[in-house]
């Protein structure tokens, strides 16, 4: 982070991506209390009952700023209401964003679960070029939806053509580090057709708003 | 032009592929090109296994912009072996630089003798040929190393450095035990510390900067060679030095 003048970092455990979501997130806790206070937790969520009952409790001891969902195809589970319908209506109405993979889910059922619940801030991580037709109609359809862009790199319509069409606040500087370097997506970002205050809301600004940060603060 | 060194990007597509939202709008490459100071990238046409339809397509192209892009002939064993010896010819008479293989797209993997008539042009004409490499049966490094063994005088490039381990463990080991295999960089797959190893194993004098665009977005695929920790004259090498020594280009670029 410092080599490539990354301040913070959200970051999630693997353990919860497959595993389990309850017990990652508590080795993460312990993990992140003895770190300098740059990293934040992105706290998993998983269709299991003990998983939501371990937000609430999170939530009630005002720890809970943002989530990400399981990756529900490496699980083999459905993403839709009938099972995660009560962890979508918690996140709604908490005004908390939830972070959900396109590389690790299915889009058809991301849309088709997250338009139920039209004030549920999501952001959409992992996408690769693979993923190029779908970014923009997902965007279209899910209004509060976001794109982290770790992965992508997209030449035609990428990120300068969904800054415009879409807005910077919609778009997400993510490293994906350490499966990623951090630093080229970095810099990417910084060869761009973006003015200043673009780029800021991209980097720093936008992932403040999501996690109800107050500007300027920490580090 | 970065700091006074070149800049050559040697793995690009002339084409479209919609469902990735590929397009070969030159405009916009050169937008993209400009934008981080890449002078000219290699670009070929894999998309029409009679490669001449192809080489035309890119010839064309290139002729529009003839100091920004260099073309490579396309062939695969799809054609007659004489119909590839002749397509060979007649691209590089019409200025082609190299030769590109795509093996995936062809039902002969790299070991296949069906090959043999393509390297060994490369090998009588000296001529530098990329293939795509990666963890699959049709591209491995291992075949195209073994190709680089026997026929020594070609310059063979390993498109992707393999792409994913363990095929780019193996490319860096061809590399190693071949003085004619080189690494090329484009990939999506962007693990800290891996532009770094192929220069510390292998000799940045060994690694050309690719970026795989128009699929692909140059200025992330430089930023990869951009931050990586190399010093100063690695960094050149890769970028553009080594494209230019192996292509005999002029240094001067205007």
């Amino acid at each position: 982070m410092d080599r490539h003048g990354v301040d913070e970092a959200l970051v999630y455990p693997i353990q919860g991506e497959a595993i389990s979501t309850i017990d990652g997130n508590e080795q993460q806790r312990k993990w992140i209390e003895e770190g300098d206070g740059r990293l934040r937790p992105l706290w998993m969520a998983s269709s299991h009952p003990d998983s939501l009952s371990q937000l609430r409790d999170l939530h009630a001891s005002g720890e809970l700023s943002a989530v990400r969902l399981h990756d529900t195809q490496s699980v083999k589970l459905p993403f839709t209401r009938w099972l995660y319908g009560d962890l979508l209506e918690f996140l709604q109405a908490h005004e908390l964003p939830l972070w959900l993979s396109l590389a690790d889910g299915d889009a058809r059922e991301i849309v088709a679960s997250l338009e139920h619940y039209p004030e549920l801030i999501s952001v959409l991580c992992g996408a690769h070029y693979t993923h190029a037709a779908l970014v923009a109609p997902m965007l279209r359809a899910l209004p509060r939806a976001h794109l982290e862009l770790s992965r992508y790199e997209v030449a035609n319509c990428g990120v300068e053509w969904l800054a415009r069409e879409f807005g910077p606040r919609r778009l997400l500087y993510g490293s994906f580090f350490p499966r990623y370097a951090m630093g080229p997506m970095l810099f990417y970002l910084y060869q761009l057709d973006l003015n200043e205050a673009q780029r800021e809301l991209i980097c720093v600004g936008n992932a403040r708003r999501l996690l109800q940060q107050p500007p300027g603060s920490s580090p | 032009m970065i700091a006074g060194s070149p800049v050559i990007d040697f793995h690009g597509h002339v084409g479209r592929w919609d469902s990735v939202g590929m397009v070969d709008d030159a405009d916009e490459m050169l937008r993209q090109m400009d934008a981080v100071g890449i002078d000219r990238a290699c670009v070929f046409h894999i998309f029409h296994p009679d490669g001449r339809l192809g080489n035309e397509i890119t010839t064309q192209f290139v002729h529009r912009h003839p100091d920004r892009f260099i073309g490579f002939a396309y062939v695969s064993p799809l054609m007659a072996e004489t119909d590839v010896i002749a397509e060979l010819e007649r691209a590089l008479d019409n200025g082609m630089a190299a030769i590109k293989i795509y093996p995936p797209y062809t039902p002969c993997p790299l070991n296949h003798a069906a090959w043999d008539p393509i390297f060994g042009f490369a090998d009588s004409r000296e001529l530098v040929l990329i293939s795509h490499t990666d963890d699959g049966d049709f591209s491995k490094p291992e075949d195209l190393g073994r190709a680089a063994r026997r026929f020594p005088r070609a310059r063979f490039v390993s498109g992707h450095s393999g792409n994913v381990e363990p095929a780019r463990s193996h490319a860096i080991g061809e590399a190693k035990r071949h003085p004619n295999f080189y690494l090329e960089t484009c990939s999506t797959y962007r693990q800290p510390g891996v532009i770094e190893r192929l220069v510390r194993e292998v000799g940045a004098d060994r690694v050309l900067f690719g970026s795989d665009q128009p699929l692909m977005d140059p200025r992330a695929q430089l930023g990869k060679i951009i931050t990586a920790d190399l010093d100063d004259e690695e960094k050149r090498l890769v970028m553009g030095g080594n494209a230019l020594r192996l292509l005999q280009l002029s240094d001067r670029l205007d």
